[in-house]
């Protein structure tokens, strides 16, 4: 098991800046997943471990040798990427078998691990089937398996599910952590899927321009983004526009409504403009009767939209301190119909405030 | 009984229903003009073959002159010096073409607006001013002109933009990044991956573009025959200009021989493994 390192990692592409003096550790048989949207550079940084691609300047240490005076084919790393990449001259047996000729290993050996990865990833039955007799999932199968066969120091995944059906996804992400938890392989895995960071990952970066906005596990991400731009791209958020009241209290008028920010490092001077974010899981709503008013704690607002969601339904509410969305149960929101008057009630303890730049971005993550 | 009597005449009956279906399907106009162009096509053909059996003395067999060309010692040997000349050629333009293309295919897609213009140029220049502007820097190679050879690094140039743009357009059919990463990936070098991966997919252009070259060469008679060699079109040219009927044969043959390629190479591409198979969806 290995340890990887991104130290200070930086490549342009003209004027464009794809990786921002990136730092990022990875430990010993982790998984770590690069999370963010197109243009972020997670997958330039993941080229640039596999031996890919070349920083500007920066390095690449693997168990604390830097590589990248390495080219790709000496690093042993293994790469699955996001097309199908499997040999189409090739059975899948021999795409597994392919970086064992290359090592020039015995027919005996490499027909033998061939047959283990293959059962491994669920289809010693299509040994002799050629790419195009198969799935998109069963190729992304035999790739992961053919990464393997080279017992690679590290794993790089690059949106190897992106081209799956959704059902297909779910199914193969857990097959890729099961393998992964299994062979206790340290693991890159780059994607833009959120749900997909978070459900298989030990921890996810987050990145956005380049660079690593938080690294955490994937409950630190979700329940404590540290930039607006990680709580609105992990999740959705509601923004409120509020003027600190109190900066020793911590109070924050948004309208008519006073909230207590709940972070002890929310420091702001009175009259200063803030924004807060809280999820639609912490608004919560209560119908109300007619000619009815709102319950101390609570505010008044009018059901603007339904979206069902299966266990939840996503209630668009219209409110003095603006638009805002609450997450329900489906059965609750049975009784809810549009510009229905409802009671709302924000949890004040998720209330957070935000920076767009934080310090934290220039100091090495890890 | 009547079940069993019934039976027989059913697939008829289904055949002529689905030959009824199909002729609705089909235009009229569309086979009339697949008639208008199978009789551009063989009408020539079947001239040259029906030439080639006229003109024969009482007591001469209908494939006389076919005879007279197989009996011919000089048929043989400018034939087989033409296949050489051919063979050669191929080999050259694939050592040259094949690393080429793929290199600019991989790491220098930007050069591949003027590949393709360069590649035209063949087309451009005329054979007899490409040779008149050959032949000064060729006499300056002596030992180099006096060998057949030559011609089949002059016929590399000819063949060159059939060769490019078959390899390029197998090339463009492959997603070539993601394979050749995937091979590094796994230790491959590149040379090795060209040779174990690439190669093998491209095996139906490597084959088209191999046959337009042997065309090429099989056929080329103005550099042959300005440069003094007597390959198998200069011999055709000779033959014809002598015995009308001799030298119609000859192109028959030839017309054979230039089909029997064609069919052996496309047998050859259609025949890649893994290239046939049930395309399954999750």
């Amino acid at each position: 098991m290995s340890t990887v390192e991104l130290r200070d990692l930086r490549r342009t592409f003209g004027s464009v800046v794809a990786l921002d003096n990136l730092d990022l550790d990875i430990r010993s048989g982790e998984f770590v997943s690069m999370l963010g949207p197109s243009g972020c550079g997670k997958t330039t940084a993941l080229r640039i471990v596999a031996g890919f691609e070349w920083p500007d300047s920066g390095a690449v240490i693997v168990d604390g040798q830097d590589v990248l005076g390495q080219p790709a084919n000496k690093r042993n790393m293994g790469m699955v990427f996001q097309s199908y990449s499997l040999f189409p001259n090739m059975t899948a047996q021999q795409n597994v078998e392919f970086g064992l000729r290359v090592r020039k290993q015995s027919h005996e050996r490499r027909a033998k691990r061939a047959s283990e990865l293959l059962d491994l990833v669920g289809l010693a039955s299509a040994m002799s089937r050629y790419p195009r007799q198969l799935s998109g999932g069963q190729q992304q199968r035999v790739a992961l398996a053919r990464s393997l066969a080279i017992e690679p120091k590290v794993l790089l995944l690059d949106e190897p599910l992106s081209a799956l059906d959704a059902k297909v996804r779910v199914q193969l992400r857990e097959e890729v952590r099961r393998i992964q938890l299994e062979l206790g392989i340290t693991t890159l895995y780059v994607t833009h899927d959120q749900e997909e960071a978070l459900s298989i990952s030990d921890r996810v970066a987050v990145m956005s321009a380049g660079r690593v906005e938080q690294l955490g596990t994937p409950a630190q991400i979700y329940s404590g983004p540290r930039t607006a731009f990680v709580a609105n791209f992990v999740g959705t958020m509601n923004k409120l526009e509020g003027v600190v009241m109190s900066s020793e209290d911590r109070v924050v008028s948004c309208g008519p409504i006073k909230v207590i920010v709940p972070d002890p490092t929310f420091i702001h001077a009175v009259g200063e403009n803030v924004e807060l974010y809280i999820r639609p899981e912490d608004v919560a709503i209560e119908l109300l009767p007619v000619g009815g008013s709102p319950a101390p704690g609570y505010f008044e607002g009018r059901v603007t939209s339904l979206t069902f969601l299966g266990p939840v339904t996503r209630v668009g509410l219209r409110t003095d301190i603006g638009a805002l969305l609450a997450d329900v149960s489906s059965a609750v929101a049975l009784n809810l119909a549009a510009d229905a008057p409802v009671a709302v009630q924000l949890n004040a303890s998720s209330l957070r405030s935000l920076d767009a730049s934080p310090e934290s971005q220039s100091a090495p993550v890890s | 009984m009547a079940q069993v009597s019934a039976s027989p005449a059913a697939p008829a009956a289904l055949s002529s229903h689905r030959l009824r279906r199909v002729r609705s399907r089909v235009p009229v106009w569309h086979l009339l003009w697949l008639l208008v162009a199978a009789i551009f096509f063989l009408l020539p053909i079947y001239s040259v073959v029906q030439f080639s059996l006229e003109g024969t003395l009482p007591g001469q067999g209908v494939f006389h002159w076919y005879e007279t060309v197989f009996d011919d010692p000089m048929f043989r040997s400018t034939f087989w010096l033409s296949i050489q000349i051919s063979l050669e050629t191929v080999a050259v333009s694939l050592l040259l073409m094949v690393p080429t293309v793929f290199w600019i295919h991989l790491r220098l897609p930007r050069l591949r607006p003027v590949m393709d213009l360069i590649t035209i140029l063949p087309f451009v220049v005329p054979p007899i001013v490409l040779i008149v502007g050959l032949a000064p820097m060729l006499r300056k190679f002596s030992w180099l002109i006096v060998r057949p050879e030559v011609l089949a690094l002059i016929y590399v140039v000819f063949a060159l933009p059939f060769l490019y743009r078959a390899l390029d357009a197998g090339l463009r059919a492959i997603d070539l990044r993601t394979l050749v990463e995937a091979a590094e990936s796994l230790g491959s070098s590149i040379p090795g991956t060209l040779l174990r991966v690439i190669l093998p997919n491209l095996r139906a252009a490597i084959i088209g573009g191999s046959l337009l070259t042997v065309a090429i060469s099989m056929g080329e008679f103005t550099v042959a025959s300005l440069l003094g060699f007597f390959t198998f079109p200069v011999y055709t040219y000779e033959i014809a200009t002598s015995t009308a009927y001799e030298g119609v044969a000859l192109s028959f043959i030839s017309f054979i021989f230039v089909w029997a390629a064609m069919l052996a190479l496309y047998l050859l591409g259609s025949g890649g493994r893994g290239a046939a198979g049930v395309a399954i969806t999750d």
